[in-house]
This record gives structure tokens, sequence and C-alpha cells, in this order.
């Protein structure tokens, strides 16, 4: 397709999108919030992704974002503007930490343990009564921005055009040849000169500010903060399904997964409580046997076809 | 001298593989000659700062070197041609040769220049530029790698067992191109295709068991009647 007509179309997209609280009700715009936020957070799963790396954390980071935020508003007095950014720095200096850790292991034993990220941090904020309110947690005063819907929308927005952006520059900058070459064989990127721990930690920060910058938003959003929620392992698994439904290694293929994933789990929620779930899952499986590259990937593969059969 | 190794040892485990090797590369092509599991590999990966050596020196325009991580080494001037090829396949020509100069000092600069030469060594990489490496052929992929190493502007060039699983045609035309690179740069190649590597280096080490067992020029080994019996097979 014309690159012109794609941006022309991307801008279109925008405009709807930044505009959709003049033609929708409080229900669609909660239903698009959701599918913004959890659209940030596949954006994010893949940008780490792209160097190889599977991470089974994006909830850990997101509830100790949620729980930073609550936390800044009503332990340091913060305006709930800065705690969401208090928070996305919270969860970097978190990832700064463990990435020292835990980045140097590779494959299934980097994922098992980005996986009890969320475990770990859900019980040590559960077991610590005083300052986190432990299995009850904290609520706030008030929700952000008097809690109007278009409000709340457009600051989900504005979190999901932080990880758009970052994608973007990912995509367009020096990461995108480094995180490439990683995940296409380590040895061949040392003997190049690349420092392999320092451009992972580097992604593992930046993608974790973003999903500390997206539960602050959440917090805030909804007021409060329980281990339960916040930590719920929904944050992880279903932006890791839109991103493979979508098309893993781009910034498209997530947002492609999670308006089409988001919006039928809003139906199936309706048809068959729970039972959405299992759908998930049959999707997963489906799309890793027989559509690996996810939708996306079959698109780009049928343009190129056409394009060399025009050649 | 530009790379001075000097009693090195290293291994794997408690498996010893290097006893102490001593070897040096100045401004020529040195070859490393010997068996399956001799250690020349090892040798390469412990300059390379992919091994970690049990003991001795490694010095490398002057500078100490052993124990250096890898993309220091590679940053420093050393370029290798792994002997799986090591490539990106999923990316395209293009991206691979930039992905040789783009974090290196000696070939960022002069990246354009470095193309050009790369490109005229190597015809077919012009012809195929924007096609994913993963699907071009084995020889084609040979190229791509050395290309992807010059990229660097290393003052020394590696290559481990460049001819592995090459065509005979395919591996004499790699040596050409070898010989021709001579000229410019310090090259340490190592290699079991003894008969073809002789005519692009202009000197050589036996290695066996993990130590020396031969040093000479390439016209020197040619004659020698223990390279003769075992390597050249007449």
């Amino acid at each position: 397709m014309n690159r012109n007509l794609l941006r022309i179309l991307a801008a279109l997209v925008a405009v709807a999108a930044v505009a959709l609280p003049a033609f929708a009700g409080a229900y669609p715009l909660q239903v698009a919030r959701n599918v913004i936020l959890y659209m940030a957070l596949a954006i994010t799963w893949d940008m780490l992704l792209r160097s190889g790396q599977i991470s089974f954390g994006i909830a850990g980071l997101f509830g100790l974002g949620a729980y930073a935020s609550v936390l800044g508003v009503l332990r340091a007095g913060m305006s709930p503007l800065l705690s969401i950014a208090f928070a996305g720095a919270f969860a970097g200096l978190a990832a700064l930490l463990i990435g020292f850790l835990i980045l140097r292991l590779r494959a299934i034993y980097f994922s098992i343990v980005t996986l009890a990220l969320a475990e770990i941090f859900r019980i040590v904020i559960q077991n610590l009564h005083d300052f986190t309110g432990g299995p009850e947690g904290l609520v706030l005063d008030g929700v952000i921005l008097g809690g109007s819907a278009s409000g709340l929308y457009w600051l989900t927005l504005a979190g999901l055009a932080v990880a758009l952006g970052a994608s973007w520059w990912f995509e367009k900058s020096k990461f995108h040849f480094a995180l490439t070459a990683i995940r296409n064989n380590e040895t061949a990127a040392k003997s190049s000169g690349i420092d392999i721990f320092r451009w992972l930690l580097a992604t593992f920060v930046i993608t974790s500010v973003i999903q500390g910058f997206l539960g602050g938003i959440y917090g805030q959003s909804y007021g409060f903060a329980t281990p339960d929620s916040v930590f719920d392992a929904n944050f992880t698994l279903l932006p890791l399904a839109m991103a493979l439904l979508g098309g893993i290694h781009s910034t498209v293929g997530p947002i492609f997964g999670a308006v089409l994933l988001g919006l039928a789990a809003e139906w199936l929620k309706l048809q068959i409580p729970y039972g959405h779930l299992v759908v998930y899952g049959v999707i997963i499986i489906i799309v890793i046997l027989f559509i690996p590259g996810g939708l996306y990937g079959l698109i780009k593969k049928a343009n190129r076809a056409s394009e060399g059969r025009k050649a | 001298m530009i790379l001075d190794v000097k009693k090195l040892e290293a291994g794997y485990g408690k498996l010893r593989v290097l006893d102490g090797i001593s070897l040096s590369v100045g401004k020529e092509s040195v070859g490393l000659f010997g068996p399956n599991g001799a250690g020349k590999t090892t040798i390469i990966n412990a300059i390379m700062g992919i091994v970690k050596p049990w003991g001795g020196t490694i010095e490398f325009e002057g500078t100490r070197m052993e124990g250096m991580a890898t993309h220091l080494v590679a940053r420093a001037g050393i370029a290798l041609v792994p002997q799986e090829r090591e490539l990106f396949p999923g990316m395209s020509v293009a991206d691979n040769l930039e992905l040789g100069a783009a974090w290196v000092p000696r070939g960022k600069p002069i990246m354009a220049r470095q193309l050009e030469t790369v490109l005229e060594l190597f015809p077919i990489l012009k012809e195929r530029y924007r096609q994913y490496v993963g699907t071009m052929s084995g020889g084609q992929q040979r190229m791509v790698a050395i290309g992807r190493a010059l990229m660097a502007n290393p003052a020394l060039l590696i290559l481990d067992e460049p001819s592995l699983g090459l065509q005979p045609s395919i591996v004499a035309e790699v040596f050409d191109r070898l010989a021709l690179l001579k000229k410019d740069i310090s090259i340490l190649v190592t290699e079991q295709n003894v008969r073809e590597s002789l005519r692009a280096i202009d000197r050589g080490y036996v290695i066996e068991n993990g130590a020396v067992v031969l040093e000479d020029t390439a016209a020197g080994l040619a004659v020698n009647p223990h390279v003769v019996s075992a390597y050249l097979g007449i």
C-alpha cells in the first residue's frame, strides 16, 4: 500500500481516537480505555521481545506503578499527575536494579524469573500492612480529573501516546539495529561491537518505565489499588495475546491485536462470562500454530507477494 | 606486531584445550592449521573474549586484551568471521553490512567507503543487496560474513575455517579474495583445507593437541614432510 495513504489513514485514526469522547457515551469510552491500556502494555511487551527476551513481568511493573502512584498521593502529598510520572520513575528504578541481576539470564530462565516478579511484588506489598494497606489495599479520596469519562479517556490515550512514541523511536533509532541483531545472533552481535547487556538493560528499563506509568494512570483512574486488582495476571496475559494475534516485532501488530481482541472480549464477556478467557487461549494456540507472524505478518507477506508479482 | 599471544592456556570446564600456545601476527596473513579438536577455534575464542583464558597474555596493538569483553575486542579493531557464519538471517545484506561498522569507531566514520570496497570485492552482494541473508546460499552467506567483518575497517581480520561446508569452486573464490585482502590488512585464518589456504597466507602454525608443533612460511609448510603427509594428502 502507498506509504502516504498509510500516513493519512494513521492521522485519521489518531484524530478519531482523540475526538471519540465527542460522540461516544460513558460505556463505549470505558471499553475504549480498556482497549487502549492493554494496547499500550502490548506495545511495551513487544518492545522487549524485539531483543528475543520474553518477559512475563508486565503485571509486576504495572502493579508497582499503580501502588507507587497511589502511595505518592497518600503518603507524600503528590498531585495525582505528578504521582503518575513518579510511578514511571519508580518502576524504572526497580527495573534497573532487577535488570542488573536477571538480564544475564536468557530464554526460558529469564521468562520464569520475570513471571515471579508480579508475585513477589504482590506478596511484599500485601505484607507491608501499615504502609500499603495490606490485602485491602489503598483508596484515594477521589479519582483524578474529577472522574470525568472524557478526561480519563484522554489520560489513558496519553499513556498510549507515550508507548507509541517510544516504540516508534525504537523502530527508527539504533535500538532497532541493536535489538534485532541480539535477537538474531548474540555471538555475531557481540563480535560486531554491540554491548548486549547495556542494550537489554536500557530496553528493560524504558519498557518498565512505561508499564509503571500506565499502572499510575490506572491507579489514579480508579482511585484505588489492591494487590489482587493491580497485579492481576490479566495485565500480563492479555497484552501478550494481543501482540501475538496482531503480530510481533512491530508497533502496528499489537495495535491490531488489541483492537480485535479487546472488542471481542467485551462481546464475549456478555455472551459467555469468564468463557472469554478460554477463547483467548484458543486464539493464542491457533496463532502460534498457523500464523506465527500474526495478522500484521500475514498482511506484510501478502504485500510482499503482490509486489513480487508486479516486479 | 599487531597481535602477540604468549603462553596462552584455555579450556572448557576441567578440559584443558590450549597448553601454552604462543603465536604472533604482524602486517601479514597467518594460517593456523590442525585437525579437529586441536584448539584452533579455542585460540580465536580466547582472542575474541568469547572464552576466558586460564593463563598467558594476548596483546593487540600494544594493549593487553586477555579477558576483555567481546564487544570491546571488536571495537578495538579485531573483526571475526566465525565458523558457523553467525549472520543476522532475518536482516538484509545491507543491514548485515551496516551492522558490521555501526558500533566500531574505526569503521563507522568511513562506512560508505568500506561499503564500496566490500561490494567491489564481492559483486554478488551488490546484486543481492536487499535480500534477506537467511534465504541466501552458504557461499553467499560466507561472503556476507566476510563483508560484515571488513565493514569495521579492522586492523586484524580473523576467519575461523572459512571453507567449512562450501563447494570447492566457492572455496577457491573465498581464498582468492583473501589473497587480495592480505595486501591491506592483517589476517589470521584457521583452516583444515591447507592446500587452498596456503595460497592466501604468508606464514603458518600447525597446532596439535593444544600446542604449536610447527611454524614456517607458506612455502616452507608446502614442502614440510609432516604437513605434506598429514594435511596435503600426498
